[in-house]
């Protein structure tokens, strides 16, 4: 599933990329703008967290005039003065008048890098509202957004997966596998789908999927190593005959409350115990047995 | 091909033990190199780091007079802010009102990380050092503006002038990591998404040993997606002139 969210989105799509500081996300995030670019699509990079010559690094060089980097990584809080682009300019008005570069363009992604550096500067709610309306404003076709879900609170990346039609979660793979991602995806009908794949991401920023449903914790199917008999090669025998395991099978369990265990509490035989119960003048003695609704 | 080059940010890292160590190694290291370097010593006095540096075999002193050292004595500059309200430059301004930030900070940084012009000598790659930043979290600065003043030191230093800057973030224990909004912990993770290269120390899994002193994790955050699985792990001593690394188990003392 995570080739078909990279190779393009419906309009008013919204692909979420979640990182930690334990795998770097931003490889993924340059394989979506390298796809979006072969697409022949319009990108524009809101830039805050990596330069543009970081972020160009790799990226298929045909298609350079279709990629519009907006500089907000030299200065995001204008404290030079003559700032590109500020942190402060995340609204509606002032992105508009970045995409008016290219007015000519039909399809145009959005790339926000990185997410987590506005939601430090801002509200949570008012990115939200701002990222719905760019969504279903019309004014770009696709947003994708990189967020690193560790330096924020749970409820704010919450609220952000919440708005995006389409959430990789990236995570280190097990053995030097390659990397884990968990893609969960919003049909516009509102149908959820989900998804595990180990993936490695090529020299060309092409990404190719190694293999699927494979969670991170689980060691992966080893079709080399036989399996052992843990039961063989011992001095002592661990091992049960027919006759053994069909006894085994037919005893009952310590705590499992059958009729017969019931009885055998409630009545008990000659020999044990009686209880003489001779009520006092302050004794409120009610004569119904109170276990009686209990339905063991 | 991966080949972008620029300056290199390193992050040490330390919890329950001193890293200072190798921020002692790199002020010596890059001082022998012939590089420009700028120094926040935020925590220790300079007659502190030049004894030490002394052992390693530089003299900060010189290199100060040389022009090639530039050192902000945290220390010396906050009395002169505290105890005169009216004098001291904006570099130590959080000390007065911790919600400002650190952008007087970065201004100095700015100012002094590039070689004079028309100087003398010719320096090599600028160079950062900041030892600590973890500390202005206890004296009011939120987590937002040490993340924002360690973006634009290294948009100044590692993007714009190429040069390197190792930053030391010390982490104190935090039992509940959800309550832990402000804390070193977070400044540490937000650092580590900036950096380039890791280095965290820590002492010994299994406790104190007298020939062991702890261990470091390298963690490479590379640029190509081949790099983000390199993580090394070593084993360290301390000298009186300096540290030693070796790998796991391979110390001279139990081999």
């Amino acid at each position: 599933m995570l080739l078909e969210v990279l190779q393009g989105t419906e309009a008013g799509g919204f692909i979420l990329i979640q990182d930690s500081v334990n795998y770097c996300g931003r490889h993924l995030l340059k394989s979506c703008i390298n796809a979006a670019l072969k697409r022949e699509e319009v990108v524009h990079v809101l830039g805050f967290e990596v330069s543009q010559e970081e972020l160009n690094d790799g990226l298929d060089k045909t298609s350079a005039q279709r990629l519009h980097f907006h500089n907000a990584y030299s200065d995001p809080l204008g404290w030079t003065g003559n700032s590109p682009f500020t942190v402060h300019q995340f609204t509606l008005e002032d992105i508009g008048t970045l995409l008016k570069q290219t007015p000519q363009a039909k399809a145009v992604t959005l790339v926000i890098d990185s997410l987590s550096w506005i939601l430090r500067h801002h509200d949570p709610a008012a990115i939200c509202q701002k990222l719905q309306a760019l969504k279903k404003g019309g004014v770009v076709r696709a947003v994708i957004g990189l967020l690193h879900s560790d330096l924020h609170q749970r409820g704010t990346v919450g609220s952000i997966c919440h708005l995006a039609t389409s959430v990789i979660t990236v995570a280190p793979g097990t053995r030097g596998l390659g990397a884990f991602a968990k893609i969960t995806r919003r049909t516009k009908s509102g149908k959820l789908m989900q998804d595990e794949e180990i993936f490695s991401i090529n020299e060309d920023l092409t990404v190719t999927i190694q293999s699927k449903r494979s969670h991170p914790g689980s060691t992966p199917m080893n079709t080399d190593e036989s399996e052992v008999d843990p039961t063989a090669n011992l001095t002592f025998n661990l091992r049960l005959s027919d006759t053994q395991r069909e006894a085994k099978e037919k005893l009952p369990l310590p705590f499992v409350f059958s009729k017969e265990k019931k009885s055998a509490l409630l009545h008990p035989g000659t020999g044990s115990g009686r209880i003489l119960y001779e009520p006092d003048a302050n004794d409120d003695y009610d004569q119904e047995d109170p276990d009686d609704d209990l339905d063991v | 091909m991966c080949v972008f080059l620029q300056g290199e940010f390193i992050l040490v890292s330390d919890k329950h033990t001193d890293a200072s160590f190798l921020i002692h190694h790199f002020l010596s290291f890059y001082l022998r190199a012939g590089c420009k370097v700028c120094f926040l010593g935020l925590v220790q006095s300079f007659s502190h780091y030049s004894a030490i540096s002394q052992r390693l075999g530089v003299s900060l002193t010189q290199a100060r007079e040389k022009g090639q050292l530039v050192f902000l004595e945290g220390l010396k500059e906050s009395l002169g802010v505290l105890l005169q309200a009216s004098k001291g430059t904006r570099t130590m301004d959080f000390l007065r009102d911790p919600s400002s930030g650190l952008r007087g900070l970065y201004d100095f940084v700015r100012d002094n990380v590039r070689g004079a012009v028309g100087g003398a000598e010719e320096w090599g790659p600028p160079v950062l050092l900041v030892d600590d930043l973890s500390v202005v979290l206890s004296l009011g600065v939120s987590v937002g503006a040490a993340l924002d003043f360690s973006h634009y030191c290294r948009a100044t230093v590692c993007s714009e002038l190429q040069g390197s800057m190792v930053m030391l973030v010390r982490c104190e224990a935090e039992e509940e990591e959800e309550s832990d909004d402000e804390g070193s912990e977070r400044l540490l993770r937000g650092l580590i998404h900036q950096c380039s290269l890791t280095l965290q120390v820590q002492g010994l899994p299994t406790g104190y040993c007298r020939d062991i002193h702890g261990q470091v994790e390298v963690c490479w955050r590379g640029q190509c997606d081949k790099q983000q699985a390199q993580k090394k792990l070593f084993q360290y001593k301390v000298h009186d002139k300096g540290a030693s690394f070796f790998a796991r188990g391979m110390s001279s003392a139990v081999l």
